[in-house]
């Protein structure tokens, strides 16, 4: 628990009502017009490279990567420092690969881009059911920390009426950016968002290297000392293990993340809002040297947290860390009460809010776009609702998404759903990633390729994650007591990530052989659209 | 407002773009000027169109895919390369090079300071091999449609 004075909890309030007052009233300013479905599904497609590169980085960086990646550095050492480097180059991975293309051939969710040469219902079903089951688990997973986070950070008593509130709220909240906001809106609340977010860590880390006078070393011996590890700090294994099986599957998870995290479907259905093929080259330059600095900044925060603060007490406050950089804010700021330690907490406090609610709006309003232009305006409608009825299904679905996950998340706050995060981002290595490469650079890939794919990939991983060691057989697992783990892994995504790909291709094989009609029409309709998706010609 | 048109494909929204048949000086300055005998390329028959257009669209598309192979590769590459040695060679890793950083320690941190360098290589790559081969298909995706406006 954190032991203040009431004059640090009412700053951290009033700051935390200004951010709101704030963020509420941009989003509502700069809502979508009634029925334009443009505005309401990319925003400002007039947004400057700069801006909208702002406002990727601040979809991607999530309470997850905030939270947790400091964690995971300030307890793991080096295999920290390897999810950081590996965060960042997600994005670098989307940007050399798929950020052009993705742009030339979509136009609003991930459901344009796989439909665009295979018309029919089952894809643009299929596409619905994967961006849901990449956002949901989340979203679910981000809201239910936000209960425990706010606790703490409001010094409320540990019970769970205090954290159902919190969740209820930010969820709340997170509700009204994504259905009066849009695209529009939330972006300017990620610009918000990342401004704050790089400023602040920046102070800190700042703080950090200042506290050891400019001496890595000294702030790497501390922090070995502080870990309680000594050297085994600075090298591969703390996570994990270092057996061999456990050393595989540490590779096979970072190889996972590096796929999967920019696969997301609220992030590649930010690179929509761009103008054209060199302006999201130029956004995703931003974002990418934008997510860059913020990883290093992590690694400095974390290794700061290990060496001030030190494991024992980190672990005693969250086992899992999550709240490292708080208490690293309060270790800097000297005795408790003076000036310096309530504004530093209270911006590292107002950071962690702002950072919660940004990207559980991102992942509702990405959730709720699939639903409303895939399931209801393709697949229910084909294709035929009126903007106006599609926007307004758009608002509905996001208030049905958020309070479904609001749901969720209040019934799972006692347990350990981190596997959550782990099967989002298994769900995008494995189906979403697999479908977007075929689609957008194989022409003899098919319909019930890309069925495959994404249900195949969608299921391997759900599959295996359910018996996997994450879920039980560990300690640390969603079911401690429980023990059907056949999979011997924490991730899944060394098997379902060729998986998914196996799969794609298969299918496509099936088709070569049993419908050489439709894959051949198939291969036209790619080959008639390359020069739109190569060039953005019409 | 300008409209993107109007400063990126100047030919196209000049009147004598639709009319290749037209006077012979109009290529002394709508045309690059080094082709030899007056004839623009454009201005032959509708039917040589679709080769040409193929030729170019190919043009792109192997730039494209030399630019996506050799930058995805590498950064993955690196990538795995980094964490295959981080778990198969601890030791080698763990070697301290300057007080306390460690070799690994020291990649990782150096792959995240290259990724601002890639990212503006990969930018202006792009620039010189994509950008002006993705301009002229779009041009003569614009022609196309144009003449055959003219010829239905």
């Amino acid at each position: 628990m954190n032991d203040f004075s009431s004059g640090t909890q009412a700053t951290v309030l009033l700051l935390f009502t200004v951010l709101v007052t704030l963020t509420l009233l941009m989003c509502v300013m700069a809502g979508p017009d009634r029925d334009d479905l443009t505005n309401f599904y990319t925003g400002y497609l007039s947004l400057t490279p700069f801006k909208n590169g702002l406002a990727i980085a601040g979809d991607y960086i999530s309470a997850a990567t905030v939270l947790s990646t400091t964690g995971i550095v300030a307890l793991t050492g080096y295999d920290g420092y390897v999810l950081a480097v590996s965060t960042a180059l997600s994005l670098v991975l989307l940007m050399f690969l798929l950020a052009e293309p993705l742009r030339n051939a979509g136009q609003f969710t991930m459901g344009d881009v796989l439909a665009r040469n295979m018309p029919g219902r089952a894809v643009r079903v299929a596409a619905c059911v994967v961006t849901l089951s990449a956002t949901v688990p989340f979203l679910i997973v981000q809201l239910s920390g936000a209960g425990s986070l706010l606790t703490f950070i409001l010094d409320l008593p540990h019970v769970a009426g205090a954290r159902t509130g919190s969740i209820v709220m930010v969820g709340s909240l997170m509700i009204i950016y994504a259905a009066l906001g849009g695209m529009r809106g939330t972006a300017l609340v990620q610009m918000v968002k990342i401004v704050f977010l790089l400023a602040t860590s920046a102070v800190v880390a700042v703080l950090v290297l200042n506290h050891f006078d400019w001496s890595f070393g000294d702030v790497l011996r501390a922090a070995q000392q502080g870990s309680g590890a000594g050297p085994a700090y600075l090298e591969q294994g703390l996570q994990l293990g270092t057996s061999a099986g456990e050393r595989l599957d540490f590779i096979g998870f970072q190889i996972t993340v590096v796929l999967g995290v920019a696969c997301l479907p609220h992030i590649t259905m930010r690179l929509f809002s761009a103008q054209d093929a060199p302006t999201v080259r130029r956004s995703m330059s931003w974002a990418v040297g934008t997510v860059t600095t913020f990883c290093l900044l992590v690694i400095i925060m974390g290794t700061g947290a290990a060496a001030l603060v030190g494991s024992r007490s980190i672990i005693a406050a969250d086992p899992h860390g999550r709240t490292s950089v708080l208490m690293l804010s309060q270790a800097l700021g000297g005795s408790p009460g003076s000036t310096g330690t309530t504004v530093l907490y209270s911006a590292v406090a107002g950071m962690v809010f702002i950072t919660l609610l940004s990207s559980v709006a991102g992942m509702t309003l990405a959730a709720a776009s699939s639903l409303a232009h895939d399931l209801f305006a393709h697949a229910a409608r084909r294709g035929q609702a009126e903007p106006r009825t599609e926007m307004t299904v758009a608002v509905w679905t996001s208030v049905v998404v958020g309070t479904v996950a609001i749901g969720l998340a209040t019934l799972v706050q006692n347990w350990n759903v981190g596997v959550l995060t782990t099967l989002a981002i298994c769900t995008g290595a494995s189906a979403v990633a697999p479908a977007l490469t075929y689609s957008l650079f194989w022409r003899g890939f098919t319909r019930t390729g890309l069925l495959a794919t994404l249900y195949g990939g969608a299921a391997c991983a759900l599959v295996l994650l359910v018996f996997s060691k994450a879920v039980s057989g560990t300690p640390s697992a969603l079911f401690p007591d429980a023990d059907f783990a056949l999979f011997p892994m924490q991730s899944t995504g060394l098997v379902s990530v060729p998986f998914g790909y196996l799969a794609g291709w298969l299918g496509s094989r099936l088709d070569h052989r049993r419908r050489a009609a439709d894959s051949l029409e198939n291969r036209r309709l790619y080959e008639e659209s390359e020069a739109r998706l190569l060039a953005a010609a019409k | 407002m300008t409209y993107p048109d109007e400063n990126r494909y100047p030919p196209s929204a000049s009147p004598g773009w639709h009319q290749p048949h037209t006077e012979p000086q109009w290529y002394g300055y709508e045309a690059p000027r080094y082709y030899p005998y007056g004839q623009a390329p454009w201005d032959e028959p509708y039917a040589q169109e679709t080769p040409r257009h193929d030729a170019d669209l190919a043009a792109l598309r192997s730039a494209y895919r030399l630019l996506r192979r050799t930058s995805t590769l590498t950064a993955l590459g690196s990538f795995v390369l980094y964490v295959v040695l981080s778990c198969g060679a601890p030791g080698l890793m763990g070697s301290k090079i300057a007080g306390e950083l460690s070799l690994g320690m020291a990649l990782g941190v150096l792959q995240l300071v290259v990724t601002f360098g890639a990212v503006f290589w990969y930018g202006r790559s792009a620039q010189r091999s994509v950008d002006p081969l993705a301009r002229v298909v779009r041009e003569q995706a614009v022609t196309a449609g144009r003449n055959a406006g003219v010829a239905r």
